[in-house]
């Protein structure tokens, strides 16, 4: 915690970043903070209650930081796979960010929750994630970590794999009809970053946008298609939803078939291009008559 | 517009959207037109440039529409007038397939296909097996009716 | 409000009968917005166009629809007609319930709603129609030819005698190909080089071409009628301004033992060298790799340890210290000439689909050689003065076995093609062995002779008939040698019987591969290419000379393995293409192309990655002052060929087919 504020003041001081986009401590636990001035930092925090994807604040629909142009970001090894995805799909310049990189081995599932990681309290995000440190970092910071606790319950996926279509739609109606249409999936997620959402289009508006079962389902089936090859799976939807609809379940559906098909799993290197947009002349396709 | 489908599975017409590219399908269905081959009256063509421009909220948007399947075709790997159209759709069906199948939609409503310019015979055999697939299915009632949750 | 008008085509019995177009006209006339709706007969008939005509002026329509035949029927004469009628032909389109509805039901009611249905989703979509006009585009009347080899010469020449300008690009020191290589051509035993030497004068000689040899194509950028290209103009080491090609360098250069190029291996050439005494331009290149100058310099020696070509130029033309060069040329179009190399047998390949031939000693055995190179050795101009010597030992050989079909026509070594030359060169070979070498027997290992073209079987049978070449139907299971001789054993398929035969030189027709590096000029350009590296032609059988990239046309063995009269009659078809092109000094181009929103346009640029024909740029979107706010993507309307992927693959839909829009197709998905 010391190194990383005496970084966060040395970063500040020699004008390498005008802002340190961090942690520190909120009301009910760690929160989201922008420290500008040297002075104030030593009320950045990192400890496995930092849930939050900070990738996010990089984005450039995110009006009031793009003036701060060169920005210092504390990111665990989800966070640094979204950097490396607005790097990839070039919404931020790899030089006007200054990364440090926590060495990570799973956060709770939420902020406000007391920071032992146990079984019961690793976030689910954290379940399939290979990466203990952001190699993208140009600072690395914490301990060597190890894998973190393996989540209990059983695998959703597989679970609804098993079920025949008519249940699954059953299962997904049920969780969606709580969908109030607040889009907080969209705005926490760091990779949805379109100046206007087609969820937001209305001419045509192909997703009809009013909280309605049938709006809500070609959401969620639009979102993770954009998503393809291209979420980091930090689960800051999942999180972010206020009705509780595991949104991360779809998307790691999806990321397996990504992984699946075109072996590709997103990493931190923006240099690796993303799967769709591009092919390879012997895609599997026993799908197609 | 959608006519009021009946339950029952005897007197059920299934009601199939397809989406074709121009240049192999909608012009296979074309051949099979001139070579007089009967099939299933079910199936409504709409016609794209390109696999490559269909996108998956077309095949979203039918079922709302009431479709009770749909029908996705182009031009054969390396076929493609674009040269590459049918690559970047055959990666973005791959995983809307998969995803739209985990949300409950059931695979065998939509059929994808690569059907060329002289597969007169094949787009016959594609039209009238995912009718009597989705014959079999029954309506997708489901997706309309999901009006009636709220 | 839309003032949609509907028109049914009877085509006389072929819709009537099985749809009720009384019918459909009047369900769609029940369709808001449709203003008038009638079916007749004939609508494609002149008095059926004069009844759309009509309606247009009458009713102020604003959109019509033609249920009848395939767009791709009809499509164009109704749009010249509402055009006629004075309005926007795209706000014409068409309903297909003939191919698609009334010829492959039988039942009338069915059909008849099926007809219904298909007419109203292109009512629907026509009211989101907009009238478009055709895209102009101007052309820079001045073509690139990429390679200076027969194909390339004939390009040039034939574009440049049409009046427009050409730059060619070759990147050996001279023009002239291959086929300056050769002795003879087939089937007319015409000297190679007496008749391409002509040729290659022409170019250097021609007022409108510009002819840079030693330099390659570097980037590429613009389209059709408007590309930029930049070319790397190779140091010589040899200022071309000055030389006056008398040669002397040449002979006081040291080093002396480097392989010819040229000679395929057999001869030897210095360190300044022109390729061949007739080469095109004449002027010498120093090569850095071999010359004891460079070689001293890249290990830092203090000294230059050789400066003899300078000492003895009178003209002051050596120039130690060029560098590379680079050129910017404008043109409208370009022909990819770029021809083959031979494949070679060696356990190395440079492509990992490609093995060699373990059996014939990965090319190891000496004596074993290749057919340019046997067309070395027959040349008057070669190594041996036309004499036919084996080059281990100089000897006459008294037995030469020929193979065809290595690499060829073999799935296994990676390469599944036939080379389509080989059959004929082989036969020529042996004749120009048995005139050459009195009591020699040539003996030729085939699959299958494969002797199609004007004059060709004849020219076989010559060799087999009158020539005395032996034929053996069979394959050559190993090679080796024993001695003075090569151990051939091959099996006679046709006797059944095995053949075992001492040759004292063995010639293999190996296959013919296109150059390398050809992949990275094809993506410069964005033109596709198959999986041996041949590039692809737009059509196989009605746009053989075109590529998928308008104003990027294709000659020679480039395409496919090609002989001299093939290659030549692609390359005229090219100037023909061009010089049609070059007609007028603009471009019109269908204007159903992507345009994107800038306003919400989000810079992601996956419309980038999918675009197959690199039509989507970067553009940067400045405010009065000049500073940047955003970069997004931007469509360059001369090349965009309107496939949409960039549409369906654009988040925000912020980019929109022109003639295929989002409200174009969902307004017809929503009348389903």
């Amino acid at each position: 915690m010391q190194a990383l504020q005496e970084l966060a003041r040395k970063l500040l001081t020699d004008k390498t970043a005008n802002v340190v986009i961090g942690w520190g401590q909120g009301p009910r636990g760690p929160r989201p903070i922008f420290v500008t001035q040297p002075e104030h930092a030593d009320r950045l925090i990192f400890d496995t209650r930092c849930v939050h994807n900070l990738a996010t604040y990089l984005n450039p629909r995110r009006a009031h930081l793009v003036p701060f142009v060169k920005k210092a970001v504390v990111v665990k090894p989800c966070d640094a796979r979204a950097v490396a995805g607005l790097i990839r799909e070039t919404q931020v310049k790899r030089e006007d960010v200054v990364l440090i990189g926590m060495r990570c081995g799973g956060v709770v599932r939420d902020s406000d929750m007391d920071g032992k990681l146990t079984e019961a309290t690793v976030s689910p995000r954290c379940m399939d994630c290979p990466d203990r440190e952001p190699k993208l970092a140009d600072h690395l910071m914490g301990e060597e970590a190890s894998a973190p606790p393996k989540g209990k319950g059983p695998d959703m996926i597989a679970k609804l794999d098993a079920m025949s279509p008519a249940e699954r739609w059953e299962f997904w109606q049920k969780e969606l009809e709580r969908c109030v249409r607040c889009h907080a999936c969209r705005e926490v997620c760091p990779m949805c970053f379109c100046d206007r959402c087609i969820a937001d289009k209305s001419m045509p508006q192909w997703i009809e946008s009013s909280p309605h079962p049938r709006g809500n389902l070609s959401w969620q089936m639009t979102r993770v298609m954009h998503m393809a090859g291209r979420c980091v799976g930090c689960g800051e939807c999942t999180r972010a939803c206020p009705v509780d609809i595991p949104l991360g379940l779809i998307l790691r559906k999806m990321t397996q078939t990504v992984e699946e098909r075109f072996g590709y799993r997103v990493s931190d290197d923006p240099t690796v291009p993303a799967p769709m947009g591009a092919y390879r002349l012997d895609d599997k396709q026993e799908f197609i008559l | 517009m959608a006519a009021k489908t009946s339950t029952d599975k005897a007197s059920f017409k299934p009601r199939i959207a397809a989406f074709v590219c121009n240049w192999c399908t909608y012009t296979g269905a074309d051949l099979a037109g001139t070579s007089r081959l009967q099939m299933a009256p079910n199936v409504r063509i709409i016609r794209l440039p390109c696999t490559g421009r269909i996108d998956p909220l077309f095949i979203i948007k039918a079922f709302e529409r009431g479709a009770d399947g749909v029908i996705v075709s182009g031009c054969h790997p390396a076929d493609c007038h674009y040269t590459s159209g049918n690559y970047h759709a055959r990666r973005r069906f791959a995983v809307a397939r998969d995803v739209f199948g985990f949300m409950g939609i059931d695979p065998k409503r939509i059929t994808f296909s690569w059907v060329s310019a002289s597969e007169g015979g094949k787009w016959a055999e594609v039209v009238n097996d995912t009718t009597a697939r989705v014959q079999e299915l029954g309506p997708f009632s489901a997706y309309r009716e999901m009006e009636a949750r709220v | 409000m839309s003032r949609i008008g509907v028109f049914v085509c009877h085509c006389g019995e072929n819709i009537g009968r099985t749809v009720d177009c009384a019918a459909v006209a009047q369900a769609c006339g029940e369709l808001p917005g449709v203003v008038h709706s009638i079916d007749y007969k004939y609508m494609c008939s002149d008095p059926g166009q004069a009844l759309v005509k009509q309606a247009v002026a009458e009713h102020k329509l604003d959109g019509v629809v033609v249920a009848a035949c395939s767009p791709h029927m009809h499509e164009k004469t109704f749009r010249k007609t509402v055009a006629n009628a004075g309005i926007n032909r795209f706000l014409c389109e068409m309903a297909n319930v003939r191919e698609h509805c009334s010829w492959i039901h039988e039942d009338r009611e069915e059909a008849t709603q099926k007809a219904i249905d298909l007419t109203r989703f292109i009512v629907e979509k026509i009211k989101h129609n907009v009238p478009l006009e055709p895209i102009k585009i101007p052309v820079t009347r001045r073509a690139l030819v990429i390679g200076g080899g027969i194909a390339g010469i004939q390009a040039a020449l034939d574009i440049a005698d049409g009046g427009c300008e050409v730059v060619l690009v070759e990147k050996e020191p001279s023009i002239g190909g291959h086929m300056s290589q050769l002795s003879e051509t087939f089937p007319t035993l015409d000297c190679s080089q007496c008749i391409l030497t002509p040729r290659m004068v022409e170019v250097y000689q021609h007022p409108r071409i510009k002819l840079m040899a030693y330099a390659e194509v570097d980037k590429v950028e613009g389209y059709i009628g408007n590309f930029t290209v930049t070319v790397r103009q190779k140091a010589r080491g040899v200022n071309a301004s000055l030389c006056n090609g008398c040669g002397e360098c040449q002979k006081v250069c040291p080093n002396k033992k480097i392989a010819s190029e040229f000679d395929a291996g057999l001869g030897k050439r210095p360190a300044i060298y022109v390729p061949f005494p007739q080469a095109v331009p004449n002027i010498p290149v120093i090569d850095r790799a071999n010359c004891a100058l460079y070689k001293g310099r890249a290990r830092n020696a203090k000294k230059d340890a050789c400066k003899k070509c300078e000492e003895v130029c009178g003209r002051k033309a050596i120039d130690f210290d060029q560098q590379d060069t680079f050129l910017t040329e404008k043109v409208g179009a370009i022909v990819v000439a770029t021809g083959y190399q031979l494949y070679n047998i060696k356990k190395e390949q440079d492509k990992e689909a490609i093995s060699g031939y373990g059996e014939y000693g990965y090319g190891t055995i000496p004596d074993v050689i290749d057919g340019l190179q046997f067309e070395r050795l027959a040349s008057a101009s070669g190594p041996t003065g036309g004499k036919i010597l084996r080059p281990s030992d100089g000897k006459e050989p008294k037995t030469v076995v020929f193979l065809q079909c290595i690499g060829s026509r073999d799935p296994a070594k990676g390469i599944d093609y036939c080379s389509k030359i080989c059959c004929m060169y082989i036969a020529k070979h042996t004749m120009l062995y048995h005139h050459k070498v009195h009591g020699g027997q040539a003996i030729v290992f085939f699959m299958d002779i494969r002797a199609g073209g004007k004059g060709y079987d004849e020219f076989t049978r010559r060799a087999i008939e009158e020539n005395d070449a032996l034929y053996v139907r069979g394959r050559v299971s190993k090679m080796y040698r024993d001695g003075d001789v090569i151990k051939v054993l091959g099996f006679d398929t046709l006797s059944g019987e095995p053949m075992h035969i001492d040759a004292d030189m063995v010639v293999l027709a190996t296959a013919m591969r296109p150059q390398p590096g050809i992949e990275s000029l094809a993506q410069k350009l964005s033109v596709s290419y198959d999986r041996f590296g041949f590039i692809n032609e737009a059509h196989p059988k009605l746009r053989p000379v075109e590529t998928n990239t308008a104003g990027v046309y294709v000659a020679g063995a480039c395409q496919a393995p090609r002989d001299i009269p093939d290659a030549v009659a692609m390359a005229s078809a090219t100037a023909s293409k061009i010089l049609g092109l070059f007609s007028a000094s603009e471009l019109e181009r269908e204007p159903l192309v992507a345009q994107v929103d800038q306003g919400t346009c989000a810079g992601c640029f996956h419309c980038v990655r999918v675009c197959p024909y690199g039509a989507v740029e970067h553009f940067e979107v400045k405010d009065r002052k000049g500073n940047l706010i955003k970069t997004v993507a931007q469509v360059n309307k001369g090349v965009c060929q309107g496939c949409g992927t960039c549409q369906a693959n654009c988040p925000s839909k912020s980019v929109e087919l022109q003639g295929f829009t989002d409200q174009q197709i969902f307004a017809a998905i929503n009348a389903f």
